[in-house]
């Protein structure tokens, strides 16, 4: 069975070995996003044993379409609802979190691209950050990895990482602003 | 499989074990993909995939389901066992019943005697529409019920026909029985109506019927045998 006939066969007969199956091959990313959240090792694994307790009940009521992308959204909401239960201030980098709650529905249409959109595409680069434009240029054009980056920048990695994510953001949405307004 | 593929990429990731252009792959593929993302963060905070951890977590979660399966198949057993034993329970009991009324009837021999309310034993009455339009308030139901539960010396019973007017209280007056029943029947008919229930209307014509007696001769019976008699008779 396939993910979506386990999800099916599960919401129609509560079989919990069908949600056994669904659930263990998400359980070791499950435990790194719980990590990044709790950062606590006994705490991360009961999160990832208590959020399957909730599936239980939980995809026996709702039409779940990705389950993956709704596992990994439910997931970080339930550690997000820990931290703010037991008051405990975490330091959670808002840019990263705001990357984070985008998903990646519009990435498969891959239309083909034409001159024009690589003009606006060089103009919608002028608008980001000398940071951004950096290391986006860096990553997608010269198809370099973070580290080496950050060693031809001088620029910490978790900066590089977020000036990456923020900067392909802030170029997706000045391509689809210009699109419309043209 | 695809899991465990996934999570060695991000040990050797994490301990800088990947070239660059794996690492190059991988950074692209979490852009694309924060569920990855988030769990390279977690892993890059714990230093490490802890893969005995992540076993024993399995190891749990394996538990659990089939923990759950047990409890079913347990609860099943429960609902079986509790099926025969009720069951058994119900057999038992018609058991002792049986042996219990085969014990008692051989001893002895049981008379039951049942009555039923033949219409023979009741007092009925008959509202005759040519002679008037009054009614009891409370219904006729419950006036023939009154008389039933009233009803003391009637002489012989019959038939007896009465004219009456509905007076200012709202009870009869004047009453007049047609033709010539016995003294004990008017009588009586009179009492009965006369402390009734109301009436409205102004005018009544009642053919009210008694139940026959046969008592006039106490020599004869004493006992009024009921008409229909069930099961044995003893004489």
């Amino acid at each position: 069975m396939n993910e979506k006939e386990l999800l099916r066969h599960y919401k129609t007969t509560g079989d919990l070995s069908a949600l056994g199956k669904l659930y263990s091959p998400y359980m070791s990313l499950l435990y790194g996003v719980c990590f990044k959240y709790l950062q606590d090792p006994d705490r991360s694994q009961d999160a990832v044993m208590q959020i399957f307790e909730e599936l239980i009940q939980k995809l026996r009521h709702y039409e779940v379409d990705n389950f993956k992308s709704w596992l990994h959204v439910y997931s970080k909401n339930y550690c997000l609802m820990q931290l703010r239960r037991d008051k405990r201030t975490t330091q959670v980098d808002i840019e990263d979190n705001l990357f984070e709650s985008e998903q990646k529905l519009n990435s498969s249409e891959e239309a083909k691209w034409e001159e024009r959109d690589f003009e606006r595409l060089e103009g919608c680069m002028q608008t980001l950050n000398q940071e951004q434009k950096e290391c986006v240029r860096l990553f997608y054009l010269e198809q370099k990895c973070y580290k080496d980056i950050a060693d031809l920048t001088g620029y910490d990695l978790n900066k590089v990482k977020s000036a990456i994510q923020n900067g392909k953001r802030n170029l997706k949405i000045c391509m689809e602003r210009k699109e419309n307004g043209k | 499989m695809e899991n465990n593929y996934q999570l060695s990429r991000i040990h050797n990731y994490i301990h800088g074990l990947m070239s660059r252009e794996e690492m190059f792959q991988l950074e692209k593929e979490a852009l694309e993909d924060p569920f990855l993302q988030d769990a390279i963060d977690g892993y890059r905070l714990q230093n490490g995939v802890d893969a005995k951890q992540l076993s024993l977590l399995q190891q749990r979660l394996n538990r659990r389901v089939e923990n759950t399966i047990a409890t079913r198949h347990a609860q099943y057993y429960t609902w079986q066992r509790l099926a025969i034993g009720a069951a058994a329970g119900v057999l038992f009991v018609v058991l002792l019943a049986l042996l219990y009324f085969k014990h008692f009837n051989g001893k002895t021999e049981r008379t039951t005697d049942v009555t039923l309310s033949e219409p023979e034993n009741m007092v009925t009455i008959e509202p005759m529409l040519d002679g008037g339009d009054a009614t009891p308030l409370d219904g006729w139901k419950a006036f023939e019920h009154y008389l039933n539960n009233q009803v003391k010396d009637a002489g012989k019973g019959g038939d007896i026909i009465v004219n009456f007017t509905i007076g200012k209280d709202g009870l009869p007056a004047q009453i007049q029985a047609e033709g010539t029943p016995g003294q004990a029947l008017v009588d009586e008919t009179v009492r009965l109506l006369q402390s009734g229930a109301k009436w409205q209307g102004s005018k009544g014509r009642l053919k009210i019927t008694f139940p026959l007696k046969e008592m006039k001769d106490p020599a004869q019976s004493n006992v009024i045998k009921p008409p229909h008699c069930f099961g044995i008779e003893k004489s």
